[in-house]
């Protein structure tokens, strides 16, 4: 039964980071808007959306802390975790929501002696999808923060309810989707979709920066254009990211608790041994990811070669 | 004996979180767009993000185990591993996703693989990717981060009473004002030790190890006033 719950929490995870990403994108949240920032400074009038409210660690622990105090205030109130933690993530939403209005408007008012005009219909087309892009993260999280807080009552061994309260874990998870959804999707975005009409398979160099690619495979490219593109994959292995860590963080655990003797009878005397194995469980996955980054970076080095351009 | 193990274990904390920024290869921006080597996110960001996973593991294991080597390594262990699925991704976009060989941009042979890094190298870029070097150094950093995060909650936690949540709150507190000052010290990029920024550090160690004490006395001062969860 605790395996079932870990690995329902590790679908949820995969669901919270992806669409974590592909709110960033967008909503242009992140370092990636670094250029879309700069673009009117160099000429390049947009319509792309400019919501860099802070980094996106700061900012998705601050919607899903709200989210997680609302449940958790719900919850104790007695309320079904089915009502509480929607309710929780609609509230975190309503903030993003206001957030990205004064970012956006902010920001672009800011940018009028570049002649960048704030177009309306860019600020009302984007709020619905950044909304419910987020709301998709925020309860995922809000619904791991709650199932980790209460992981023992449902699996009927209460002294496994994790020890801190369901508001702390969502800042927990909050943290680390917006660290991850930051560190790995936005190079799809960034390195790729933003400088499309620039040479494959190199770095950005300075020279093109800020001179964003603003026409879309049809028209002028928003911010809805880059999305679909990312959605197939950026975000999807972000996702995967912040699943494969959940999934090595609870798996080695409780591999660690099963083989240590601590499960399935809660046998105190056991808990270090318990802990020993997971350790070592969990170090022989990171010496294994270190082969294969050594692999992946031997694969592309050997497939696509030395720099060739000018 | 319990004030000193305590501040004890808040200054190793603070000095091992700075040690642990600053050898994570992190590129912020530019990173992002391929322009710089590391991963693509801010330093404090990144760092916060590894350790907190290394104090959600940590406080997992409080729970059943109370020795404080193992519950703080479990937590240096829960960060070695987020580290090192960002980096491995990161580079699986960088490769696949916009086809750039990871590369350094500070070093022209990397140190431990011993594989040629100036010709792979975009012009006016400085290097894109995780390459090898960088991506030991980050794991390395990501493990003494998280031992020294989850050995701050352990302190709180035992030889302060203070209550669960409210140590997690306390050590992140002290471990975010301790990664901050490593990130201005190191001022918005490093590739990892093998960066010529890495000799900054003692600097860091020392300011961090001052803000560390003086967080591990009013810890202390705190505990003993009450209020934050049980007697002494």
């Amino acid at each position: 039964m605790l395996f079932a719950w870990m690995l329902l929490i590790v679908v949820l995870a995969l669901i919270a980071c992806m669409f974590e990403d592909l709110e960033s994108d967008v909503g242009s949240q992140s370092n990636p808007n670094s250029q879309v920032q700069l673009a009117p400074q160099v000429g390049q009038v947009n319509r792309f959306f400019n919501k860099a409210i802070s980094g996106e660690a700061p900012a998705y622990a601050m919607y899903c802390t709200i989210a997680g105090v609302i449940a958790f205030v719900l919850l104790s109130k007695g309320a079904h975790p089915l009502l509480a933690i929607p309710i929780g993530a609609v509230v975190g939403e309503a903030v993003h929501v206001i957030f990205s209005v004064t970012a956006h408007v902010g920001r672009t008012a800011a940018q009028k002696r570049f002649e960048q005009p704030i177009y309306l219909d860019v600020l009302y087309g984007h709020l619905l999808p950044i909304a419910t892009h987020g709301f998709m993260a925020t309860l995922c999280i809000t619904a791991i923060a709650y199932i980790q807080s209460n992981l023992g009552t449902l699996s009927g061994m209460s002294q496994l309810n994790h020890p801190f309260a369901l508001p702390m874990l969502a800042f927990i998870w909050g943290i680390t989707v917006g660290a991850i959804g930051s560190s790995t999707g936005d190079i799809h975005y960034g390195t790729e979709r933003e400088f499309q009409d620039r040479p494959f398979g190199e770095g950005k160099r300075v020279v093109y920066h800020g001179k964003i690619t603003r026409y879309a495979e049809c028209g002028i490219r928003t911010q809805k254009d880059i999305v679909y593109f990312c959605a197939k994959y950026g975000g999807p292995i972000t996702g995967l990211t912040f699943g494969l860590i959940i999934l090595f963080e609870n798996w080695r655990t409780l591999v660690g608790m099963m083989l240590g003797g601590y499960l399935p009878n809660i046998e105190a005397a056991a808990g270090n041994m318990a802990a020993i194995i997971g350790i070592v469980a969990g170090l022989a996955i990171g010496i294994a990811l270190i082969v294969g980054n050594v692999v992946v970076v031997k694969w592309a080095r050997k497939r696509y070669g030395p720099f060739v351009g000018e | 004996m319990e004030p000193i193990l305590l501040i004890v274990c808040v200054l190793a904390g603070g000095v091992l979180a700075s040690l642990g920024v600053h050898l994570l290869p992190v590129g912020g921006a530019p990173a992002a767009m391929g322009t710089a080597t590391g991963v693509a996110t801010g330093t404090v960001m990144l760092m916060l993000g590894a350790a907190m996973c290394g104090l959600f593991t940590a406080s997992s294991v409080a729970a059943f185990s109370d020795n404080i080597l193992l519950v703080s390594l479990s937590g240096g262990v829960g960060s070695w591993l987020m580290m090192g699925v960002t980096m491995l991704m990161a580079n699986l976009l960088y490769v696949f996703g916009t086809g750039i060989v990871p590369v350094s941009g500070r070093v022209d042979v990397d140190p431990i693989t011993g594989e040629s890094q100036k010709e792979y190298r975009t012009p006016q870029c400085d290097g894109h990717g995780v390459p090898n070097v960088s991506y030991i150094s980050g794991m390395m950093g990501a493990l003494l981060g998280g031992f020294g995060g989850a050995i701050m909650y352990f302190g709180l936690l035992n030889y302060a009473n203070f209550e669960p949540t409210m140590a997690g709150v306390a050590a992140t507190g002290i471990f975010v004002s301790n990664a901050i000052i490593a990130a201005y010290n190191i001022g918005g990029t490093i590739e990892g030790f093998q960066d010529p920024k890495f000799k900054r550090l003692p600097k860091a160690l020392l300011t961090c190890g001052v803000i560390s004490l003086l967080c591990g006395v009013l810890v202390w001062v705190v505990a003993n006033l009450g209020g934050l969860g049980g007697t002494m």
